[in-house]
């Protein structure tokens, strides 16, 4: 006797669909489950039997012979659970009349029999989903689910609860989202610009930095405020489009960051990960292939404090997302592509003890310890921010007469306006900011008048600034100019933009 | 828990055949072997064939009765039960495998437990 139930694999964050298929034989008693299960499917044989006699079934006899189809896509995680469940009790007719066409079923089990939630609903729902198609998930995922208007989700809480339906014996209600207002709200971060005191030096140049979508690296002693300011960029970056918060949430769905707490992800996400992160945490992989950080900061913002002291493998696997935007991970039998655009904020101390501008400690730092502090950055990684700053640490009478400084609101008007000239700039071409410019769209886009080729010919000269170094200021100087407005380039936006090449502008400090 | 009886002198496997045909069982088959394996007693509990293992203690043990058949016998039993289907041309037929375990205790007291369903073929 043979059942098939309707499932879904995902791989990255792509779904496929998997038939679940029970062969009941009378013969001696035994179970075994094909199909590329990993370790947590071939576990849910006992979390079956247990399930299924603690919800007031009996565990049917004869050998069981459980096939994921296709064999040949690898089947991960605990989701199998319930179909296969619903399988034995439907091959043994314990539940009759079952109506599974075009239902799929997914969920782990849990030994009483209750529904426990899993990752990776809503790539599953948006590739699988179907007019009027079914879907039976776990309740904590029934938000999440509903993000796809077309299906009818059936949130379950308990094996018993899901066979009773299929049995025709209860009903449950497709549930639904208001999904114009969650599309529609107002991202909500909880922390504000305006809680940081002065640094309007600095503030600035987040501002510049998130119109133009340039990564950062911000220099400054211990206390100085660089985390609680990199924490707060994302509340001055443009709302996430649909398909972007699409994409985030797809992103957390699969990662388990979802869970309970409701279904779209609208905020920019903000990835802070210790500097002991291995190269498989910031890229994504490992056995089981996850995404990494630099993808779990997707559209975000990525910070990295303590910058020297990431593993130098770990900084070099960073060149890849930065960029291409993605990571692809390889492995024998496939390659998974994640997506990885994001901000990259960097934050160091100026010297290994921190106090090398301090006014009033001095640096016990010898010169040599000094060099070999900043050799740790390497030439392509610093090659890709665009701004460099300081960060000084204030005093705290100064802090005290600090007024309270413009809010996010305020700023992210502005960021918004600057970002909606680059879309129209690019539009047509495969990128979106000035960040990302090509030399040849640097040259169509970035016309200077003569004050300011005249400046930036200076700069160049005084400071022995390189090619590179050149590309960058304009780059920044043209994300001035947006915020401004302005269309041509002015002597004052290449002044500012000259500003944050601050590394460039001590060779007694930087590598070279 | 058990059904307990004074039978001094019987053998384990004479005590646990006494005991399934008191439970209605009809017993088909006492040590039968097969070329790598052999199986203490097959019998019949209504519509389902019962590969009985039976053990006697010395000693209470308390544990896992799957425990108590090692990976060596399980799968001498099971190459026996196999054997024995085949051999009697026995197909689409319900089958389990059952432990039964005796107690001996120093006075000849006997404790019998018997599990159902102890071990499958994976």
């Amino acid at each position: 006797m043979l059942v098939k139930i309707l499932s879904a694999a995902v791989l990255g964050l792509e779904a496929y669909q998997i038939e679940v298929e029970v062969d009941a034989a009378k013969r001696p008693p035994g179970q075994s489950i094909v199909g590329l299960p990993d370790t947590a499917v071939k576990e849910s044989r006992d979390r079956v039997r247990a399930a299924i006699e603690n919800s007031g079934f009996a565990f049917p006899r004869g050998y069981f012979t459980i096939n994921l189809a296709p064999a040949n896509i690898k089947k991960e995680g605990p989701l199998y659970d319930l179909p296969i469940a619903i399988g034995i009790l439907s091959v043994s007719e314990q539940i009759k009349e079952m109506n599974s066409d075009n239902v799929i079923i997914l969920g782990e089990l849990s030994l009483d029999g209750s529904v426990r939630s899993i990752n990776g609903v809503l790539p599953i729902c948006l590739a699988l989903g179907k007019k009027k198609r079914k879907v039976i998930v776990p309740k904590e995922n029934a938000d999440e689910a509903a993000l796809v208007e077309k299906i009818d989700v059936i949130p379950v809480s308990s094996l018993k609860e899901a066979t009773d339906y299929l049995a025709g014996k209860i009903e449950i209600k497709p549930h639904k989202v208001d999904l114009e207002a969650i599309f529609a709200q107002e991202p909500e971060y909880g922390i504000d610009f305006a809680d940081v005191k002065g640094q309007g030096h600095v503030k600035r140049a987040l501002e510049v930095a998130a119109a133009g979508g340039h990564n950062v690296l911000l220099v400054g002693p211990p206390g100085s405020g660089k985390t609680m300011l990199a924490r707060r960029i994302p509340t001055i970056m443009p709302p996430l489009l649909h398909e972007e918060a699409l994409e985030v949430t797809k992103l957390f769905s699969v990662t388990g960051l979802l869970n309970g707490k409701g279904s779209l992800v609208t905020t920019r996400p903000f990835r802070s990960p210790h500097h002991t992160t291995s190269d498989i945490g910031i890229i994504g992989g490992g056995r089981i292939p996850r995404p990494g950080e630099v993808s779990l900061s997707h559209l975000g913002v990525l910070f990295l404090d303590e910058f020297p002291e990431f593993d130098r493998k770990v900084l070099e696997v960073l060149r890849q997302p930065l960029e291409d935007g993605n990571v692809t991970i390889s492995r024998a039998h496939s390659s998974l592509t994640y997506p990885a655009q994001f901000m990259l904020m960097a934050a160091m101390n100026p010297c290994p003890c921190g106090r090398l501008y301090d006014l009033k400690q001095s640096c016990t730092c010898s010169p040599l310890q000094i060099q070999r502090y900043w050799r740790k950055l390497s030439e392509p990684l610093l090659d890709r921010i665009d701004i460099q700053l300081e960060v000084p640490r204030l005093k705290s009478d100064e802090l005290s007469k600090m007024p309270v400084g413009e809010s996010s609101k305020e700023i992210k008007k502005r960021v918004i306006k600057a970002r909606n000239i680059q879309m129209e700039r690019f539009k047509g071409t495969p990128i979106y900011s000035n960040a990302r410019m090509t030399p040849r769209q640097i040259k169509k886009s970035c016309v200077l008048d003569k004050e300011a080729e005249d400046i930036l010919k200076s700069a160049i000269v005084h400071l022995k600034l390189s090619a590179r170094a050149y590309d960058k200021i304009l780059k920044v100087a043209r994300t001035i100019a947006d915020l401004e407005l302005s269309e041509k380039i002015r002597a004052r936006h290449i002044a500012e933009a000259t500003q944050y090449r601050s590394l460039d502008r001590n060779p007694s400090i930087s590598s070279g | 828990m058990g059904l307990e009886s004074y039978q001094l002198g019987k053998k384990g496997e004479e005590i646990a055949e006494e005991y399934l045909r008191n439970l209605g069982y009809e017993i088909l088959e006492k040590n039968y072997h097969s070329s790598q394996g052999e199986v203490d007693l097959i019998a019949k509990d209504q519509d389902c064939l019962v590969f009985v293992e039976v053990k006697s203690y010395s000693y209470r043990s308390f544990g896992s009765p799957a425990g108590a058949v090692g990976i060596t016998k399980k799968k001498s039993i099971i190459h026996a039960a196999e054997a024995y289907l085949y051999k009697n041309n026995i197909k689409d037929v319900y089958s389990r495998f059952d432990l039964i375990t005796i107690y001996k205790k120093y006075n000849g007291q006997q404790i019998i437990e018997h599990f159902k369903d102890a071990f499958y073929v994976n």
